[in-house]
């Protein structure tokens, strides 16, 4: 699943994970919630809700089985929200979680799918688009999901975090518990397969769905 | 012209490359139109990828979610001191209890063995063994008070095979057990034993 890596991912916690910025706004909210206030850890979660579903999605590759898999990251959450070190950065732990219960749901899945949701139109389109420019749209992004989907669950992972997540090379292999060099290499072989992939079915006579 | 650079051209697309390492692939770049081409292709896929991999969740998806876990996590939360410290007490409390009482029945049933060297006798091929402690015989205190078995514990440390006796309810039945490292068919039974 995540090669040179389970053992950080089954160990929440034991790795050391970021330091928190001097003003991160969940600290207070994590002292409320360890203080018995059930509406504290409602606000986490409105907080942290958008990225750990566009994480577990881009991850898992289908919409429903990333609802499960957020509802569950949070229940982990809130189960084990005494072990969390206060000082360290929250939201790596919060993603570190995710990744296990994506790497758990992928485990008991089997091989991903081709996702089933990729002809659903974006929430909020940047521009109106009309009839054909919506099919082409919503074809190439399929394509992209499937590149994706293909990609072996380390390159992924790397992926997913590196690229789309924003977080850096060595946040990444501080998460998923390896060095940032195989962080590099797997990102840029997932980068160079998801270049090769769109190449060879982004031709200029059309797509093939 | 500098020697391509393809394989550093994923590396390059996101910034992991070195300072050196990346002005020698954008130095060969300005120069050779295949590697710069493989470059804006790749450069593409990468803007398609983070397009394309936007999240499809709404307002009406987090709302969602943030009820289903509450009521989850409601739902625990009574259960969690029950599942927790429960377990916890009744193990502490067992593992008292069970102290308590291996003190107490340690010290209320100074059982001992008895060791009849005569009953036990030197056999041939051991010529160097050294002849039995002398035994020394304690009533248990069960022995007496309720007439069952009683156990006989151990004395420290047997130069020879041990005996172990039990006296049965009966006055006229004794359980006697030979305890050694040969076989017993070396050994004479004590027959003499039954009282």
């Amino acid at each position: 699943m995540f090669p040179g890596s389970e053992a950080a991912l089954m160990d929440e916690g034991l790795a050391t994970l970021p330091e928190v910025p001097a003003e991160d706004p969940l600290t207070p909210l994590i002292q409320r919630i360890l203080g018995g206030e059930l509406d504290a850890f409602e606000d986490l979660v409105a907080q942290t809700e958008a990225r750990v579903l566009a994480l577990v999605w881009r991850m898992l590759g289908d919409r429903h089985l990333a609802e499960d898999a957020a509802q569950e990251t949070y229940l982990r959450v809130f189960r084990s929200l005494h072990t969390f070190r206060l000082g360290e950065c929250f939201e790596a732990w919060l993603v570190r979680i995710a990744m296990n219960v994506c790497r758990d749901l992928a485990r008991k899945r089997g091989p991903l799918p081709v996702p089933l949701d990729a002809m659903e139109t974006l929430p909020s389109d940047p521009a109106p688009m009309d009839a054909e420019e919506t099919t082409l749209w919503n074809q190439r992004r399929s394509l992209v999901q499937r590149a994706l989907a293909s990609l072996p669950q380390a390159e992924r992972a790397a992926l997913v975090l590196r690229d789309l997540e924003g977080l850096s090379t060595e946040e990444v292999a501080r998460l998923l518990g390896v060095r940032p060099v195989t962080i590099r290499s797997q990102a840029a072989s997932a980068r160079a397969k998801i270049q090769a992939f769109c190449a060879r079915l982004l031709q200029p006579h059309g797509v093939r769905p | 012209m500098t020697p391509h650079v393809l394989p550093q051209l994923p590396l390059w697309v996101d910034g992991d490359l070195d300072a050196a390492s990346l002005a020698a692939v954008e130095h060969h770049l300005v120069q050779c139109p295949d590697c710069r081409e493989a470059a804006e292709s790749l450069r593409a896929s990468q803007n398609l990828l983070r397009e394309a991999m936007v999240p499809p969740f709404g307002v009406s998806d987090r709302e969602r979610l943030r009820r289903q876990v509450m009521a989850q996590v409601r739902a625990e939360t009574p259960a969690k001191p029950v599942r927790r410290l429960l377990p916890r007490a009744a193990l502490l409390a067992a593992c008292a209890a069970s102290l308590l009482l291996t003190v107490f029945l340690w010290r209320r049933n100074p059982a001992v063995i008895v060791q009849h060297p005569a009953a036990v006798p030197n056999t041939p091929r051991h010529p160097q063994q050294p002849p039995p402690a002398v035994a020394v015989r304690q009533d248990s205190p069960l022995h007496h008070t309720l007439g069952s078995l009683a156990p006989l514990r151990e004395a420290p440390p047997p130069l020879g095979p041990a005996r172990i006796e039990f006296q049965t309810a009966d006055p006229t039945i004794r359980i006697i057990w030979l305890a050694q490292s040969k076989p017993l068919s070396d050994t004479t039974p004590p027959s003499e034993e039954k009282s």
